[in-house]
C-alpha cells in the first residue's frame, strides 16, 4: 500500500540546504508585497480590484494544497470539495440568515476543518497515489451533491452573496480587502505553525513516521491533523471566493477546480510564503483573464506550466551545479 | 526484588515474520541505574528486540513490563509518553528542520499546548517553545554540538547526525533510553566523548540499553551485557564474564567482520 | 409476493447484463491504468483525455473534418498517433519516474490538460457522433435483449483482454513486465531494461484506452469530456481491483459496471459520483490490496 513513499518535493534545490530553509522563511519580499497590495486599490481600476480579490482566494486555495504537500507529503486533487463547503457556508448564511462574512468565515474555517478530518479518518491508512485517487473521487462527487441539494444550495443556478462586512464601505473595496486580510492571516498562521510544536512533529512525521511515533506523535494523528488544516484553509478559500466573486455555483467547484489548485501549488513550488502563494493564485486567476478570448488555450497552458515547473524542479539542481561549476572554473 | 521493580523486562518474547523466527522466546531485564549492552552478529535480532520494546513490532508471544506495568498493546506513541525513548540505527531526522528543531521534537511529548497556540502568538505557546528550545540547547551542548543549532541535517557529516539523534533521545529526560548503534559513523574522539556523555547520563533511575558493534565502547561503559545470536540469548553478565564466555568468543570469531 | 420477486428478477437480469457489457469497457480502461501502475508505480491521469483525443482523431479522419478516410484506416492512424503520444509522454516523464512516482503522477495531469486543450482547439466544444461500423442486430435470449453492439463489445473485450493476458503470461516481454512489477531493482540487476518495459506498458495502455473509448462512445456521443468521464469509472474499477492486479481490474470493471447499473436503477440516478466515491473509499479501506488479494496464484 505504501509503496510510493518517495518525497514529491522535487522542487528547486531541495537537495541543497539553503532551500529547505527558504521554503517558509519570512522574507522582505513578503512585507513589501503586502504593503503594495494594501495600497493597490487606490492606484488601479475596478476590474483589476475584482480580479485581485479572486486571486487572493485562489492563493489561499493554493496554500491549502501546498500545506498538504509540505506537512503531509501528500497530493490532493480534491480540494474543490473543501472550497465548496466554505463557499456555500458563506452563501447560505448570507441568503438565508442575512449574516455577513464576519460570521460565516469562521464557520467556513470550522466546516472545512471538520470535513478535512472527516475525510482523513476513513482514508487515514492511505498515502501517495491511493490518497490522490480518493481525493479525486471526492472532487467528482461535489457538483452532483450541490446540484441535488438545490433546496439549500440553489442548485445549478447557485446563490448570490450580497451582505457587506462594513456597511457603507464600497463593495469592491470590501471584497478586495477581505481577501487580502484572509490571505495574510493564513500565511501568518502557517508561519506560526512552522515554528510550533505541532508543526515540528508533523514535519518529522512526514519524513520518518516511525521516528515521530517513537517520540509520541501517532501517524494517524499527523495525517488527520494535516488534512484538517488543509481542509480548513480550503474552506477559507471557498469563503473568500464566494465573497470576492459575490456568487457561488456548482460550476466553480468541479474536478477541474481541484486540478487547477494543484497546478497553482506546483507553479508556486509548493511555497507557503505570501509571495509564493500569490504567484500560484495569480497564475490561476490572470491566465484565464488574458486568454478569455480563447478558452481552449487555458488547459493547454496550465498543462504546460505544470509540466514545465515540475521539469524545472527536476533539472534545476543539475543546472545550478553546472553553472556553479563553470563559475568556479572561471 | 531489587532492580526488577524499576526495570524494563521482557519475558518469553517471540517474534516471527512469515515463518522466520527473529526472536525465539527470550527473557531480558534491563535495570535502572545500569547501562545494558546488547551485542551479537548482524541479524541476531537486536533491532527487532528494540522494536518490540518500543511497540513498533508486536511480538507474537511474551510480555513486556516496565515498573511492573504491562506495556503490551500500547502504541509506540503511548510508550514514548511513559518515557521510553529510542535512537535509530538509520538516522531519522527531518531534513526540513534545523538541528535545534529536530532535537526539540524529543521534548515535545512533555508539552501540551493546543492548536490555537500553534497558530496564534499566545503567551503559553511562546513560553512552551522557549522552554523546548532551552532544553534542546542544553542537550546539544551536552553532546558537544553547541554552535550547530541552526544547521540543517544536510549540512552535517553522518557522525554529527548520529549525535543529534542521541541528543533528541536524551533531551526529554527519558526513563528508558534505547540507543541503536550510537557510535556508528563516529570517529575515535567522538566515540570517547559519547562514552563519557553516556556514563554521565546513567543516573540511578534511568534504564539505558545500547546496541553497539564497537566492542571497546560496550565493554567499557556497560554494567551488563546480553549476547544475542539467531534470536536467542547465548550469554548474559558483566563485561568480564561475557569476555570469558567461550560461546561468545566462538560467535565472534566465526563472524569477525566487526 | 412471489410476483414482486419475479419482477425484480425480470429487471435484475437485463440490468446485470448491460452492466457487465459496460463493465468490460471499464475493465479495458482500468487494465491500461494498471499496466502502467504495475510497471512504473505511476497513475496515469492523462489516460482518459488522451483516449478521448484519439476518439476525436478517428472522428476527424473519417468524417471529413480533417481527412476523409475509411473507418478502419482512421482507427489505424489514430492508434499510431496515440502510440506516438504515449511515447512522448513517457519520454518526458521517465526521468521523474525514477525520482518520485508521485511527481510523475502529477505531471500526467499536465498531459491530460494538454490533451484536453488540444481536443478543444482542433475539434471545438461541440458534440459529435462516432458510431461503430457494425450491423444493426438484436435478439431476445432468456428474457435478455441482446444487441449487436453488446456482442461486439463482449467479443472485442474478450479478444483484447485474452491477448493481453497471453502476452503478459507467456511472451518474453510479458515475463519481463511481470518481473519488473514484482521487483524493479532485482529485475534491473538481472539485466532487464526498465525503460523499455515501462514504454511497453504505456503503449499497450494507450491502445487499450482507444479500444475502450471507441466502444463506449456509441452508447452516448462524443464530447471533450465523455471519454475522460468514462475513464473515471475505470479508475474506480482499477482501485477495486487493487490497482496492481490485471485480473483484479477485470473483475473490478465488471463489478463497477453492474453495481452502477443497479444503483442507478434502484436507488438514484443523481448520486452516481457520490456512489463511486463511497465505493472507492470502501474498496481502499476494506480491500487495500484489491478484491482478489487473497485469491492469489495468478501470474498476471
Amino acid at each position: 500500500m505504501s509503496k510510493s513513499s518517495a518525497s514529491i518535493e522535487t522542487m528547486p534545490g531541495s537537495a541543497s540546504g539553503n532551500h529547505a530553509r527558504g521554503w517558509l522563511a519570512a522574507s522582505g519580499a513578503d512585507y513589501l508585497l503586502a504593503a503594495v497590495l494594501f495600497a493597490l486599490p487606490f492606484l488601479i481600476g475596478g476590474s483589476w480590484t475584482f480580479a485581485l480579490g479572486i486571486c487572493f482566494a485562489n492563493s489561499i486555495g493554493v496554500l491549502a494544497v501546498s500545506v498538504l504537500v509540505r506537512y503531509g507529503g501528500e497530493v490532493s486533487i480534491g480540494h474543490s470539495f473543501f472550497a465548496a463547503v466554505g463557499a456555500y457556508a458563506v452563501a447560505i448564511l448570507d441568503t438565508r440568515y442575512g449574516l455577513s462574512l464576519v460570521a460565516s468565515l469562521p464557520l467556513a474555517l470550522v466546516l472545512g476543518t471538520v470535513c478535512g478530518v472527516a475525510f482523513a479518518w476513513p482514508s487515514r491508512k492511505l498515502s501517495g497515489i491511493y490518497l490522490a485517487v480518493s481525493t479525486m473521487a471526492l472532487a467528482l462527487a461535489v457538483p452532483e451533491l450541490i446540484n441535488n441539494a438545490d433546496w439549500l444550495t440553489g442548485g445549478y443556478e447557485g446563490l448570490y452573496v450580497s451582505q457587506s462586512v462594513i456597511p457603507g464601505v464600497e463593495a469592491s473595496l470590501q471584497r478586495y480587502y477581505a481577501g487580502l486580510l484572509a490571505l495574510i492571516a493564513v500565511v501568518y498562521g502557517l508561519r506560526r505553525l512552522r515554528h510550533s510544536r505541532q508543526g515540528l512533529t508533523l514535519l518529522l512525521a512526514k519524513q520518518h513516521p516511525a521516528a515521530a511515533d517513537a517520540f509520541g506523535t501517532r501517524q494517524v494523528w499527523a495525517r488527520i491533523a494535516v488534512m484538517g488544516i488543509s481542509g480548513g484553509i480550503g474552506g477559507v478559500c471557498g469563503a473568500i471566493l464566494a465573497f470576492a466573486g459575490s456568487t457561488v455555483s456548482p460550476s466553480s467547484f468541479t474536478f477541474w477546480t481541484s486540478i487547477f489548485l494543484l497546478v497553482g501549488s506546483v507553479v508556486s513550488f509548493y511555497g507557503l510564503s505570501l509571495t509564493r502563494a500569490l504567484v500560484g493564485g495569480a497564475f490561476l486567476t490572470l491566465v484565464p483573464q488574458f486568454l478569455s478570448a480563447s478558452g481552449a488555450w487555458i488547459p493547454v497552458l496550465y498543462g504546460l506550466a505544470l509540466l514545465g515547473m515540475i521539469l524545472i524542479g527536476h533539472y534545476l539542481p543539475r543546472i545550478r551545479s553546472f553553472l556553479f561549476a563553470s563559475k568556479g572554473g572561471a | 526484588m531489587d532492580g526488577t521493580a524499576n526495570a524494563l523486562t521482557g519475558r518469553g518474547l517471540a517474534l516471527s515474520f512469515g515463518g522466520i523466527e527473529v526472536l525465539k522466546g527470550l527473557d531480558v531485564e534491563f535495570r535502572a541505574g545500569e547501562i545494558t549492552g546488547l551485542i551479537g552478529p548482524n541479524g541476531a535480532g537486536k533491532t527487532s528486540l528494540f522494536n518490540c520494546l518500543t511497540g513498533a513490532y508486536r511480538p507474537q508471544k511474551g510480555a513486556i513490563t516496565y515498573l511492573g506495568h504491562a506495556l503490551d498493546g500500547l502504541s509506540p506513541a503511548a510508550r514514548a509518553g511513559k518515557g521510553i525513548v529510542r535512537s535509530f540505527q538509520h538516522v531519522a531526522l527531518s531534513p526540513d528542520l534545523s538541528v535545534l528543531e529536530n532535537v526539540m521534537i524529543g521534548v515535545a511529548r512533555n508539552y501540551h499546548a493546543g492548536w490555537l497556540h500553534a497558530f496564534l502568538p499566545t503567551r503559553r505557546g511562546t513560553d512552551e517553545m522557549a522552554a523546548m528550545r532551552a532544553a534542546a540547547e542544553g542537550a546539544l551542548s551536552e553532546l558537544g554540538l553547541a554552535g550547530l543549532e541552526h544547521k540543517l541535517p544536510s549540512e552535517l557529516p553522518p557522525g554529527m547526525l548520529r549525535l543529534v539523534e542521541i541528543a533528541r533521545a536524551i533531551v526529554g529526560q527519558p526513563a528508558v533510553l534505547l540507543l541503536d548503534e550510537p557510535a556508528a559513523g563516529l570517529n575515535n574522539s567522538e566515540t570517547r566523548d559519547l562514552m563519557r556523555t553516556l556514563r554521565k547520563l546513567a543516573t540511578s533511575d534511568l534504564v539505558m540499553v545500547v546496541v553497539e558493534h564497537d566492542m571497546d565502547l560496550v565493554m567499557s561503559i556497560c554494567d551488563r551485557i546480553y549476547v544475542l545470536n539467531f534470536g536467542a540469548i547465548v550469554a548474559c553478565g558483566s563485561p568480564q564474564e561475557v569476555r570469558a564466555n567461550q560461546e561468545v568468543v566462538r560467535i565472534y570469531l566465526g563472524d569477525d567482520d566487526d | 409476493m412471489s410476483d414482486g420477486l419475479g419482477n425484480i428478477l425480470l429487471d435484475l437480469f437485463p440490468l446485470m447484463w448491460s452492466g457487465m457489457i459496460t463493465g468490460c469497457l471499464y475493465a479495458l480502461g482500468a487494465l491500461g491504468l494498471v499496466m502502467i501502475f504495475k510497471s512504473s508505480q505511476v497513475v496515469n491521469f492523462s489516460h482518459g483525455n488522451v483516449a478521448g483525443f484519439a476518439a476525436f482523431l478517428i472522428y476527424g479522419f473519417s468524417s471529413g473534418v480533417l481527412l476523409n478516410l475509411s473507418w478502419g484506416v482512421a482507427v489505424l492512424l489514430a492508434m499510431i498517433a496515440v502510440v506516438a503520444i504515449a511515447f512522448l509522454i513517457y519520454a518526458v516523464i521517465s526521468p521523474l519516474v525514477f525520482e518520485s512516482e508521485l511527481t510523475a503522477t502529477i505531471s500526467t495531469l499536465g498531459f491530460g490538460l494538454i490533451a484536453q486543450g488540444a481536443t478543444l482547439l482542433i475539434f471545438g466544444a461541440d458534440i459529435v457522433n462516432l458510431d461503430l461500423p457494425i450491423p444493426r442486430f438484436s435478439m431476445s435470449f432468456l428474457g435478455l435483449f441482446i444487441t449487436g453492439y453488446d456482442l461486439t463489445v463482449l467479443a472485442v473485450a474478450v479478444v483484447t483482454i485474452g491477448t493481453l493476458f497471453f502476452v503478459v503470461d507467456y511472451t518474453k516481454l510479458g515475463i519481463a513486465f511481470r518481473a519488473i512489477s514484482e521487483n524493479p531493482f532485482a529485475a534491473e540487476v538481472c539485466g532487464l531494461n526498465l525503460r523499455s518495459i515501462h514504454l511497453f506498458s504505456w503503449i499497450v495502455a494507450a491502445i487499450l484506452g482507444v479500444v475502450g473509448a471507441l466502444l463506449i462512445v456509441p452508447t452516448t456521443f462524443l464530447s471533450v469530456t465523455t471519454v475522460a468521464a468514462f475513464m473515471l469509472q475505470a479508475f474506480a474499477a482499477a482501485v477495486i481491483g487493487g490497482f496492481a492486479s490485471l485480473p483484479g481490474s477485470l473483475v473490478g470493471g465488471i463489478l463497477i459496471g453492474i453495481l452502477m447499473n443497479l444503483f442507478t436503477f434502484y436507488v438514484s440516478a443523481e448520486f452516481t459520483s457520490t456512489f463511486l466515491l463511497v465505493l472507492i473509499l470502501l474498496a481502499l479501506n476494506v480491500f487495500p490490496n484489491g478484491i482478489l488479494a487473497r485469491a492469489g496464484g495468478s501470474r498476471v
